[in-house]
């Protein structure tokens, strides 16, 4: 949901000035309290809860800083290079790059063919929608339990599907052994989170392609799959680039889903997660902050590089 | 538009369906059942003997385990309810100022505040900790109430302005021209042409709040303050709890979102697109 700079038209351009009801009002120029009165209570919660704390993370992983051995002191880049030397960082760290690969190809394709199948009006379409959204209001700490009941090792739906249709001859493990497949299970249930924002995002810059685009393509003898990937796919870069950056987000701080399927364990682990562990657990905060700045700088510059590849700009 | 076989539609249809019912299915399905029925090889696709023995004992029973999950759900509709309101409030007020109202430094908050959103929310996560550990606001409502609301105030405020300068200027020019003060331009006029996006901004800011897990974790050490969803990771952690007892609490902690979002979901729809791509 952190994604509205990126484009618009309408309200882009934020505070346009309207003169609105009260700019002359009765006291004439004196100065005009009311409009700080308003703003003041949001303006002192993103200064004390937003911006210092932020502030304090960029500075402070530069620090020494240890609740059980004070006192807090300046150590240069020690927390960044006690990061990269500790063996389960670097394999967090290729996690989360697998969690954010896997996360965001499929959660943009399975969004694409979600809003195709949406794009035109049909009966029963605004129920569907309903049902789309659902898994995107849930809780990811309980869309974990729900699907340990389908991937579980003793009592899970896939084993007894798979057992049930003779593909597999006894119950498997599927969290925990192999990296790579405790890894797709796991991104998938977060998948299965993000992909109704993805379709809505992708859906919404669908509505806004005309309908002569694909009338003057069938007049020229057009295929459905050519209209998909000459007119829709390439109409829809704006939302579909959202779609990404969202999916990024999500996926390189994803910390529920690992937390609730695999536990602490080395194969699912991802970087927030070791956040979570040393600050909270070794109570290590220097090395917190620096692995929180790490992880931040990694989703401002991935988001940047998808807006750049994916976005462009389209007119009508 | 160049017509697609009809089935290719369907089959989409059906995989939206499918894809986004077929998990839920199986949780209300496990915690219809007894722990001997859950651990058949292979399961019961029906429960074979509806049973609403684990809800029961969840919520009349007794026990270290059904105190959790109704202590525990008391604490989430505390604190959502109360982050809920408070964001609704702040936005609306700095949404109509911005909107509505020059002032100096406007545009430096206006963009400092969606700045915000630029950000991982887990960025701040530890000094937030560390903040209400010094005032402390840890295993308060009001600390995770303050972190709750400032986390959500950046969106709340991005999609009411979107939606308050959307409405027609005119009707407002009309009540000033009638001698009323911009307060009660806001109380009368604006907020009755704006519910629409109060709702949704409402909806979205419940539904993130209920979905917390990290930041209630890292805040709340006991169960005076833990929402369900960190209760409920609490239980499953343990590999010691009945998975229909599990189940039933997972239904419990879905129920409400899900409840909202089938009957309100135009409103979600709307609220996340003007908040994201308008």
């Amino acid at each position: 949901m952190t994604v509205g700079t990126h484009s618009g038209r309408r309200h882009d351009v934020p505070p346009t000035g309207t003169a609105g009801p009260g700019r002359a009002g009765p006291r004439g120029r004196r100065f005009d309290l009311l409009p700080y009165a308003l703003v003041t209570p949001l303006a002192l919660f993103i200064l004390a809860l937003a911006l210092v704390p932020a502030g304090v993370t960029i500075v402070q992983s530069f620090f020494r800083v240890d609740e059980l051995d004070p006192p807090t002191r300046f150590n240069g880049l020690a927390n960044f290079r006690d990061l990269f030397a500790d063996g389960a960082i670097r394999s967090s760290l290729v996690n989360t790059g697998l969690y954010v690969v896997i996360g965001v190809l499929l959660s943009t394709v399975l969004g694409i063919v979600m809003a195709v199948t949406l794009q035109r009006p049909f009966r029963g379409r605004s129920i569907l929608i309903a049902v789309l959204i659902l898994p995107w209001a849930l809780p990811g700490v309980v869309e974990g339990l729900v699907w340990t009941g389908i991937w579980d090792a003793n009592i899970g739906l896939l084993n007894s599907v798979l057992t049930s249709t003779h593909l597999i001859s006894h119950y498997q493990v599927f969290l925990g052994q192999h990296r790579f497949l405790t890894i797709l299970a796991i991104e998938l249930v977060q998948v299965w989170q993000m992909t109704p924002l993805s379709t809505l995002l992708i859906l919404a810059s669908l509505q806004n392609i005309p309908s002569e685009l694909y009338e003057a393509a069938v007049l020229d003898g057009c295929t459905p799959w050519q209209a998909l990937r000459r007119i829709t796919l390439p109409l829809a870069r704006p939302g579909i680039a959202i779609a990404m950056v969202q999916a990024v987000i999500a996926t390189l701080n994803v910390f529920d889903q690992p937390y609730v399927l695999n536990g602490s364990a080395d194969t699912g682990a991802s970087l927030t997660m070791q956040t979570y562990f040393i600050s909270f657990q070794n109570l290590d905060f220097g090395e917190g902050y620096a692995l929180s700045l790490l992880i931040t700088v990694a989703t401002l510059i991935l988001s940047l590089g998808v807006v750049k590849l994916v976005y462009r700009q389209v007119e009508f | 538009m160049p017509r697609r076989r009809p089935w290719v539609r369907t089959l989409g249809i059906l995989f939206i369906v499918l894809w986004s019912l077929v998990p839920l299915y199986w949780t209300l399905n496990t915690s219809l059942q007894t722990d001997a029925q859950i651990s058949a090889k292979p399961a019961h696709y029906l429960p074979p003997s509806p049973t609403l023995s684990n809800y029961h004992a969840l919520l009349s029973g007794a026990g270290e385990i059904p105190d959790t999950i109704r202590r525990s759900s008391i604490n989430i509709v505390v604190e959502c309810t109360a982050a809920t309101i408070v964001t609704v409030v702040l936005a609306t007020l700095a949404a109509y100022a911005f909107a509505r109202m020059r002032f100096r430094g406007r545009n430096l908050l206006f963009y400092a505040v969606l700045a915000t959103m630029a950000f991982p929310a887990y960025t701040t996560l530890i000094p937030l900790y560390r903040i209400m550990s010094l005032f402390g606001l840890v295993n308060t409502y009001t600390g995770i109430v303050l972190v709750y609301v400032s986390g959500f105030l950046p969106l709340a405020t991005w999609i009411l302005h979107s939606y308050m300068t959307s409405l027609p200027i005119a009707i407002e020019e009309a009540g000033q021209v009638d001698g009323a003060s911009r307060m009660q331009i806001l109380w009368r006029i604006v907020l009755p042409l704006a519910w629409p996006g109060i709702v949704s901004t409402a909806i979205i800011t419940f539904l993130f709040a209920w979905a917390q897990f990290l930041f209630p974790l890292v805040l709340s050490s006991d169960l005076s303050t833990q929402p369900l969803t960190v209760a409920i990771a609490a239980l499953q952690g343990r590999h010691t709890v009945p998975f229909g007892l599990l189940n039933a609490a997972g239904v419990l902690a879905l129920a409400v979102p899900a409840v909202i979002a089938v009957a309100l979901n135009r409103f979600i729809v709307n609220g996340l697109l003007s908040g994201s791509v308008k």
